[in-house]
C-alpha cells in the first residue's frame, strides 16, 4: 500500500482514542464479583465512569484512591490502602483490580509492592488483588484493555491438570456480541472458559433487589485453570505479543494459541468456526450452516446497493480490521481506515487483505478526527463506520455514520449492537446497506435531475 | 417516610469506624428548632468510597473555561483528560458572524512517555503555534493535567512567550487534578484567571446601555441561558457578558462596566463576583432562574436593585404575561406530580435550585445535597469567616485585588447598598439549609453506597443527579433525572424551561414500562381452583 499517513502535527485535534486506564476497567468488569480502584486523582475515575455509563447505560462502580497534593508529595500508599479497605468493606468483592493513572505513574508509585504489602498486613482471605500499570501516556485504551487482560491471566493462572475447556479470549466487543459467541459455542457443543466476559455485568437485566456487584463475569477459579486448556482462541490478531493473554499462556504453559479476527463478516466467522472445529473435532451443526446460507443470501441481495459505498472506518485496530474485511467482501470499499493507536500489525494485515481490491485503502495510524475528516473529504467517502465521535463527519461533511464499537454516546443501545457470527453479520450488513439506501433515497431525485436533465441541457 | 439519626447510624454502621465518624459530619437531619446546624463540606474525599466528585482540571477547563466559545482551550497532558471533557457538559453556544466558536473542538498535546521524561514545554509551544495558525482564535487557554505540575513544565512561561509572539492572550491555568479536594478547586483557579486576564482588557469605560448586567455562573446547559436572555431582554436589560455559557472572551473583557452582576451558581463563580465588586465597584445579586416562583422572585429583586418605576412595572407586566401563558400548561403536569417526593443531589448549586422547580410541581425534596460545595452553600455566607482553612484550600492561590485605577466605579452608594441588603440577597447567599423542611436530609458528597441505602429507606419517587449514579435508581425501579446534562433535553430555566422540565418529569412517572415489572406468572397464584362444598 502506497499510502500510510503518520501524524506530523503536534496538536491532537478531536482525538480518536482514549487513555490506558479507561481500557483497563473493562476486563475487570468481565470477572465475577470484581471491583476496580484507580490509583490517582479522583477525576480519572469520575470521567471514565461517566463515559462507560454513557455507553452501556449501567451503573459503573469504579473507586479511586482520591490522591491530593499531600499524597502527591509524600506518596499515595496510605490512600490506596485505605481505598482498598473501604472497597472491601462496602462491596465485599472477590477480586480488586488496581489500575494506575498518569499521577501515580509520574510520582513513581510501586503498586505491586503496595499490593503485596497490603495483603501481608491485612490478610484479606479470599480476596485477589491484581495491580496493573496503565499510565495514561503509555498508550491508548486499546493497549490498556489488553495489558490488563494479560496481567489478570498472569496473576490468576496456575499450573493445572489438563481439561476440556477451550480458552476464548474476548476483545472489546458489545455484550450482545459476547452472548452471540457463547450461543455459537453452545450450538457446537463446546466447553470453554471465556475471558473477559462482561456480557451480563455491563448489560444486566432489570431485576430486584438491586445488587451492588452485578451477576456474571468469568469466575476467577476458571481463569486460574486456563493453563490446563487444550487450546486458546484469542480473538485479537492485531494484539501485540507483549500484551497478549494467549501468547502468555502459550509461552508459560504450552497452551496452543490460535489467533482469529473478530468473527464479523462471513470469512472471519468461517475462520472462527473452522478453528473451533479443528480444535474440538466437532462437526458444524446444520443450524449454523443455515445461518451461513442466510447471510450469503443477504450478501447477494444487497450487493447491488453496497458496491456504491465508499467507507471511512475508524476506531480500535481489532474492530477496524474486522469491519474492513466485512466491507471488502461486500463491495463497500474501505477507502480510509484509521485508528487512534499506533498499530503496525493492522497496516500489514490490511495490505494483505485488500491486495485484490481495486481501491487502495488509505491507512492512518495515530489518527485524530481532523485528519480523518480531511482524508474522507479528499477520497469522496459516502459512509462512515465507527464509534459516536464520528458524528462530526455527519455534521460537517454530511457523511452518514453507522455507529459501531465503543463508545456510543449519542444513541442508545451500544451494548445491544449485534454484529458477530453469521446472523450478527447479516444484521450489521443491513445497517450498512440501509444507511446507504437512506442517503440514496434522500438524494435520488435531485441527483438524477442534476446528472441527466441538467447536464443534457447544458 | 421519616428518617432519624438512628436510621443514619444504621447506614453508616457498614463503614470502618474512622470512615463512619467522618461521614456522619457530612449528613444532617434538618431541624429548624436549632439555632444553627453545621455541616462538614469541601474536605478530602474518602478513598475507595465511590464519590461523584471530579478533579480541579474538570472544574477549571471542563466547567468554567470550556464554554467560552471564541477561545481555543488546549489541554496540556496525556489524551484522556482532554477527550473526557470534550463537550460532555452540553454547553450550547451560538456561532457569531465571525465564525469564532470552537466548542466542538478538543485540542490536546496528547503527551507521550518521552514528553513525561523530557518535558512537554516545547510540544506545548508548537501546539499553540499550530492552533493560532489553524483557528485564529481571540484567545487561548492552556489547562494543566496531573503530570504537568509534577514534571515541572512551566506553562506560565510558555504561555507568556506565545502571547508575545502571537499578539493574542494566551492564559495558563495550573489546574492539575490533584489540587484541592474536588472540582471546586478548579473553579477557583479559573475564576482567578478570568478576573486577572480577561475582565478589564476591553476599552469600554461606560455601560453601553441602561440596565447593563453580567450573568455569572450560568453555563447554558441545554439552552438555559437563552431562555434567561429572552426574559431579561424582554424586560429591558442589556446583557454585556456571560460567564461562561455561550460566553465569549470578546464580551468578558468589557464585563467591568456592568451596573450589576447576577450570580446563578454561587459555588463556581462567587470568587469572581466578589473580586469584581472590589476591583470595579459592581455589586452582585444572588439569583435563581430555576423554578417559576424563583424566577419571578429573582426578576423582582433585580428590578428593586435598579429601583426605577418603569423597570418595576415592565417586570410585573412580563411576569403576568408569562404566568398567564404557562400556568394552564403546568396545571396538567401538576396533577400527576403532586404529592411525590424527590432526591436532589447535584453539583454545587443545582441541589438547591431544583428544589424550587420540584416544589412548583408539588414535589417535595426529602433529601438534597451537593457534590463539591462549601459550608456557605449549605449554611449561608455568614459562616465564611468561621470556615477552617485547611492545607488543601491553602494550595489554591487567593488573589488579592484592589480597586482598579482606570475602571473602578462605584455602581451604587454604600448607603443604598445597605438598605437594599435588607430586602434582596445583594452580595449574599443564604444557602440551602434554611429552605429545607424539618426531618429532611441534607448530605454532602453522597457516594454510591449511601445513594443505595437512602433510596432503600426513603423510597423517593424520583432521583435527580448525574449519569454516574443515574442507573442505580433505574435498576431499583425509580425514575432518575440527570440534572448535569438534562438527559439531552432542556432548557429547564425560566418560564419555558419549567414547562419543559414538567413535561420530562411527568413522562418519567408515566413510563409504561414500570407497569410490567412483575411477569403475569409471578403476580397470579401458582394454582387456581375452586373450593367445593
Amino acid at each position: 500500500m502506497k499510502k500510510e499517513t503518520v501524524n506530523v502535527r503536534n496538536a491532537t485535534e478531536n482525538p480518536c482514542h482514549m487513555c490506558m486506564p479507561m481500557g483497563g476497567i473493562l476486563p475487570f468488569k468481565g470477572i465475577e464479583r470484581a471491583m476496580v480502584i484507580l490509583h490517582g486523582s479522583q477525576g480519572c475515575a469520575t470521567y471514565m465512569r461517566r463515559h462507560i455509563a454513557g455507553h452501556f447505560n449501567e451503573p459503573i462502580d469504579v473507586a479511586s484512591s482520591s490522591l491530593n497534593e499531600k499524597g502527591t508529595v509524600y506518596g499515595g500508599e496510605g490512600s490506596l490502602k485505605q481505598g482498598l479497605d473501604n472497597v472491601r468493606k462496602l462491596y465485599n468483592p472477590g477480586v480488586i483490580g488496581i489500575l494506575t493513572t498518569c499521577l501515580a505513574e509520574t510520582i513513581g508509585e510501586d503498586i505491586d509492592r503496595i499490593a503485596a504489602n497490603y495483603v501481608d498486613e491485612r490478610k484479606p482471605g479470599n480476596l485477589t488483588i491484581v495491580p496493573v500499570s496503565t499510565p495514561g501516556y503509555g498508550g491508548t485504551h486499546f493497549e490498556g484493555y489488553w495489558v490488563t487482560a494479560k496481567t489478570i491471566v498472569g496473576k490468576l493462572a496456575q499450573k493445572t491438570k489438563k481439561h476440556r475447556k477451550i480458552n476464548i479470549i474476548i476483545p472489546n466487543i458489545s455484550p450482545a456480541d459476547i452472548r452471540e459467541i457463547k450461543r455459537i459455542l453452545h450450538l457446537m457443543d463446546v466447553e470453554y472458559t471465556m475471558f473477559p466476559d462482561f456480557s451480563d455485568t455491563l448489560d444486566r437485566p432489570f431485576e430486584k433487589p438491586y445488587l451492588k456487584i452485578p451477576r456474571g463475569g468469568t469466575k476467577p477459579a476458571d481463569i486460574s485453570r486456563m493453563p490446563g486448556a487444550p487450546a486458546t482462541v484469542e480473538i485479537g490478531i492485531t494484539v501485540d505479543d507483549s500484551v497478549s493473554p494467549g501468547k502468555y499462556l502459550e509461552e508459560q504453559y504450552g497452551v496452543p494459541l490460535y489467533r482469529v479476527p473478530i468473527p464479523i463478516g462471513l470469512e472471519n466467522t468461517d475462520r472462527f468456526i473452522e478453528v473451533i472445529r479443528k480444535i474440538t473435532g466437532t462437526p458444524v451443526p446444520e443450524s449454523l450452516e443455515l445461518e451461513r446460507g442466510r447471510l450469503l443470501d443477504c450478501m447477494i441481495d444487497s450487493h447491488k446497493y453496497n458496491f456504491q459505498g465508499r467507507s471511512v472506518i475508524f476506531g480500535e485496530p481489532e474492530l477496524v480490521y474486522a469491519v474492513s474485511a466485512t466491507c471488502l467482501e461486500n463491495g463497500v470499499f474501505p477507502v480510509v481506515v484509521a485508528t487512534g493507536t499506533r498499530n503496525r500489525k493492522l497496516t500489514a494485515l490490511l495490505k494483505a487483505k485488500s491486495a485484490a481490491c481495486p481501491v487502495e485503502p488509505h491507512i492512518i495510524n495515530e489518527a485524530d478526527f481532523t485528519q480523518i475528516r480531511e482524508m474522507a473529504r479528499q477520497k469522496k467517502v459516502n459512509l462512515a463506520i465507527g464509534h459516536s465521535d464520528g458524528r462530526y463527519l455527519t455534521e460537517k461533511e454530511g457523511i452518514p455514520l453507522v455507529r459501531m464499537g465503543f463508545p456510543i454516546h449519542d444513541r442508545v443501545g451500544g451494548q445491544r449492537l449485534l454484529s458477530v457470527g453469521y446472523t450478527g453479520t447479516a444484521m450489521f450488513l443491513d445497517r450498512i446497506t440501509n444507511t446507504l439506501l437512506e442517503n440514496k433515497y434522500k438524494n435520488y431525485r435531485s441527483g438524477m435531475f442534476e446528472k441527466f436533465y441538467h447536464a443534457s441541457n447544458e | 417516610m421519616a428518617i432519624n439519626e438512628k436510621d443514619i447510624d444504621a447506614i453508616l454502621e457498614t463503614y470502618p469506624a474512622k470512615v463512619k465518624r467522618n461521614r456522619k459530619k457530612h449528613i444532617i437531619v434538618r431541624d429548624s428548632s436549632l439555632a444553627h446546624q453545621e455541616i462538614e463540606a469541601n474536605t478530602r474525599t474518602i478513598p475507595g468510597v465511590i464519590t461523584n466528585r471530579g478533579c480541579a482540571y474538570a472544574g477549571c477547563k471542563g466547567v468554567v473555561l470550556g464554554p467560552i466559545k471564541d477561545i481555543v482551550h488546549i489541554t496540556h497532558g496525556p489524551v484522556g483528560c482532554g477527550y473526557y471533557s470534550w463537550l460532555t457538559r452540553r454547553n450550547k453556544a451560538k456561532t457569531p458572524p465571525d465564525g469564532k466558536n470552537y466548542l466542538a473542538y478538543c485540542v490536546t498535546t496528547d503527551m507521550q512517555e518521552k514528553d513525561i521524561v523530557f518535558g512537554g514545554e516545547k510540544k506545548l509551544a508548537q501546539v499553540i503555534d499550530e492552533v493560532v495558525e489553524i483557528f485564529k482564535p481571540n484567545a487561548i487557554t492552556v489547562s494543566a493535567t496531573c503530570p504537568v505540575g509534577l514534571i515541572g513544565d512551566d506553562i506560565g512561561a510558555v504561555a507568556k512567550a506565545a502571547q508575545e509572539k502571537h499578539g493574542i492572550p494566551v492564559m495558563a491555568f495550573s489546574c492539575e487534578g490533584y489540587r484541592g479536594v474536588s472540582q471546586s478547586a478548579g473553579h477557583h483557579i479559573a475564576n482567578n484567571g478570568v478576573l486577572e486576564w480577561m475582565v478589564g482588557r476591553g476599552e469600554m469605560t461606560e455601560a453601553p446601555a441602561k440596565y447593563s448586567i453580567n450573568i455569572l455562573g450560568e453555563y447554558n446547559i441545554g439552552g438555559d441561558a437563552w431562555e434567561i436572555h429572552r426574559i431579561l431582554e424582554d424586560i429591558g436589560y442589556h446583557i454585556i457578558s456571560v460567564a461562561s455559557g455561550d460566553g465569549a472572551y470578546q464580551d468578558l473583557k468589557n464585563a467591568h462596566v456592568a451596573d450589576l452582576n447576577l450570580v446563578q451558581c454561587h459555588r463556581s463563580i462567587n470568587y469572581i463576583a466578589e473580586m469584581l465588586e472590589i476591583k470595579y465597584g459592581t455589586p452582585w445579586l444572588k439569583v435563581n432562574f430555576i423554578g417559576i416562583e424563583a424566577t419571578c422572585r429573582s426578576l423582582r429583586d433585580m428590578a428593586l436593585y435598579f429601583g426605577d418605576k418603569e423597570l418595576i412595572d415592565k417586570t410585573e407586566e412580563v411576569i403576568a404575561r408569562e404566568l398567564a401563558r404557562i400556568e394552564p400548561l403546568m396545571e396538567q403536569y401538576r396533577k400527576i406530580c403532586q404529592g411525590k417526593t424527590a432526591f436532589c443531589f447535584v453539583g454545587g448549586s443545582r441541589g438547591h435550585h431544583y428544589q424550587k422547580l420540584f416544589a412548583d410541581l408539588g414535589i417535595e425534596t426529602v433529601l438534597a445535597g451537593y457534590e463539591f460545595a462549601h459550608r456557605d452553600d449549605y449554611e449561608g455566607r455568614q459562616v465564611i469567616p468561621h470556615i477552617k482553612v485547611d492545607a488543601d484550600s491553602k494550595n489554591i492561590p487567593e488573589l488579592h485585588v484592589e480597586p482598579d485605577p482606570k475602571f473602578f466605579k462605584l455602581k451604587i452608594s454604600p448607603e443604598k447598598a445597605e438598605e437594599l441588603k435588607k430586602k434582596i440577597p445583594l452580595s449574599y447567599y443564604a444557602g440551602m439549609n434554611i429552605e429545607m423542611k424539618d426531618g429532611h436530609i441534607i448530605i454532602d458528597d453522597m457516594n454510591h453506597f449511601e445513594t443505595e441505602e437512602f433510596i432503600r429507606i426513603l423510597k423517593p419517587d424520583i432521583f435527580a443527579s448525574g449519569i454516574k449514579d443515574k442507573y442505580i435508581p433505574h435498576k431499583m425501579g425509580i425514575p432518575s433525572k440527570q440534572l448535569h446534562n438534562y438527559d439531552y433535553s432542556g432548557p429547564y430555566a425560566g418560564f419555558n424551561g419549567a414547562v419543559k422540565f414538567a413535561q420530562d418529569v411527568t413522562a418519567m412517572f408515566t413510563t409504561p414500562a414500570w407497569n410490567f415489572i412483575t411477569p403475569p406468572w409471578k403476580s397470579k397464584p401458582l394454582l387456581e381452583g375452586q373450593y367445593q362444598k
